[in-house]
């Protein structure tokens, strides 16, 4: 049976120092979307592109970030590397590690979204005397941020929640880092962990609310 | 209100009173089987031969509790995160894990009277610079997160400030990789595990780098707090340890030299 008498005051104390926590969790969350979905453009390119030398090299990158759990790109960006000498602190390696993983996993959703806009329409520009960069730029990437938007938000809450696992690097500062520093001085952890499973459930949530917000005034027809 | 329906209620009552008051030490007793949750990571106290099998001050020290008790010993793995939700979700009954009695956490959990103390002292690695506790200033380190050194390490380099920083980790193995990588300068570690890992050889160029100047660090067994009749056991079992000389016995065994001192000076516990 479980044997606990809940003290839920003693974790709401502690919700100013988690809130501090959820906005580093933000903006993590945040700045690995911003920088993954600027590598996740390139190597969408890349892997259409004719050159082995484009291709192969984007290919192994979605590969790699598809099909390995998120914690180990974490811990191999924060202890792989370590052992070759590049010394990433925990924020960095964390971030490091949830931007490779986007990165991996929007390419192969642009990359959807790039075979969805028909060639001639390209072709179309091209006839009124747009440049190749100038028909992409013009008429393939807004469309394409339209097709792949919602998509995007999901992995956007993935990001968030990714960033739990910057515990392993020895992250401290986030979410789930000031939790477990909590937890470890109070050992409150069930309240706490709730309270934090609610903060997470909130920032998705928001996240979410805001993406439909967004997508309904950008991408009106 | 006549005798037999006064007389009725009383049996019905007692009865009832009587099954609900079998207590966790019934139940172990009841269930022939001890499970503690003891640290694995974590040597001298406790860590895996070989073969993989729990060996180690703490589980030795349980095995010891399960044979006066006359039940067989469970080794339930538990990292030191994790030694509450582990109590609480009745995946094992006692806490042999190194716990250090700090007030806050005592009023979440059970704790008995000491059972170990540590000393701490300062992990580094040849060539940092760091030979002393005062030396750590400004220096980036880390520790396993929520233990006793790691919460008093945090706070001291707060304190200090001048760009020293304090990584948590979640487990002895990953601070001392840390360590030997480069990406932390120093770490504060109990004596004991500082001695083995040394000893070990494991990590190339980990020395010893003096004493932190913490109060010895007591640690204890936990349990539910509710579970008075289990507490007081455990009590007067510590209190048998060191009287039959079983406590310097272990202590011999997996530390060496003489065991601490498990009282505190002018005070009762």
């Amino acid at each position: 049976m479980f044997e606990y008498t809940f003290q839920w005051r003693q974790a709401f104390r502690a919700l100013p120092q988690m809130l501090d926590g959820a906005l580093v969790t933000m903006q993590i969350a945040v700045l690995s979307m911003v920088i993954g979905v600027t590598i996740a453009v390139l190597l969408a390119v890349a892997r259409n592109a004719h050159s082995p030398w484009l291709r192969w090299p984007a290919t192994a990158w979605v590969e790699v970030a598809r099909n390995t759990p998120a914690l180990f790109q974490i811990y191999m960006a924060h202890f792989g590397l370590g052992s070759f000498g590049i010394y990433l602190s925990p924020y960095v390696a964390l971030l490091a590690g949830i931007t490779f993983n986007n990165a991996g996993y929007l390419c192969e959703t642009f990359r959807g979204a790039l075979r969805a806009i028909p060639a001639t329409q390209v072709r179309a520009g091209r006839s009124l005397g747009m440049g190749q960069v100038m028909a992409f730029r013009l008429i393939v990437v807004p469309q394409m941020f339209r097709i792949a938007f919602l998509p995007t938000t999901n992995q956007m809450v993935w990001a968030i929640l990714m960033t739990s696992l910057g515990v392993t690097v020895g992250m401290s500062t986030d979410l789930t880092g000031v939790t477990q520093d909590l937890n470890a001085r109070t050992f409150r952890t069930f309240e706490l962990f709730a309270l934090a499973g609610a903060l997470y459930y909130c920032i998705a949530k928001a996240v979410m609310f805001a993406a439909r917000l967004a997508a309904w005034r950008l991408f009106r027809y | 209100m006549n005798f037999k329906t006064v007389a009725g209620g009383l049996i019905a009552a007692t009865l009832v009173a009587g099954t609900a008051q079998a207590d966790k030490l019934d139940d172990i007793i009841a269930s022939g089987t001890l499970r503690c949750a003891v640290v694995l990571d974590f040597p001298p106290m406790g860590s895996r031969d070989e073969n993989n099998e729990p060996i180690g001050f703490d589980v030795d020290y349980c095995r010891d509790l399960a044979k006066v008790l006359g039940v067989e010993a469970e080794i339930v793995e538990t990292p030191f995160p994790d030694r509450i939700p582990a109590l609480v979700s009745g995946r094992a009954d006692v806490g042999v894990a190194s716990t250090s009695d700090t007030l806050e956490r005592a009023k979440t959990v059970g704790f008995t009277i000491p059972y170990f103390a540590f000393t701490n002292v300062v992990l580094t690695k040849e060539g940092t610079g760091a030979d002393s506790y005062e030396s750590l200033k400004g220096r980036t380190v880390g520790s396993v997160a929520g233990t006793y050194e790691a919460i008093a390490l945090e706070k001291d380099i707060k304190a200090w400030g001048e760009g020293g920083s304090f990584r948590p980790y979640q487990s002895q193995a990953d601070v001392f990789l840390a360590l030997s990588q480069g990406q932390i300068e120093a770490t504060v570690v109990t004596s004991t595990v500082a001695s083995s890992i040394v000893e070990s050889g494991r990590y190339e160029g980990l020395t010893i780098g003096g004493d932190a100047p913490y109060l010895p660090d007591y640690v204890s067994l936990i349990a539910l707090r509710s579970e008075y009749g289990l507490l007081n056991y455990l009590d007067l079992f510590i209190n048998q340890q060191v009287r039959t000389g079983r406590y310097q016995e272990l202590y011999e065994k997996w530390v060496g030299g003489a065991a601490p001192d498990l009282t505190v000076n002018k005070v009762y516990r």
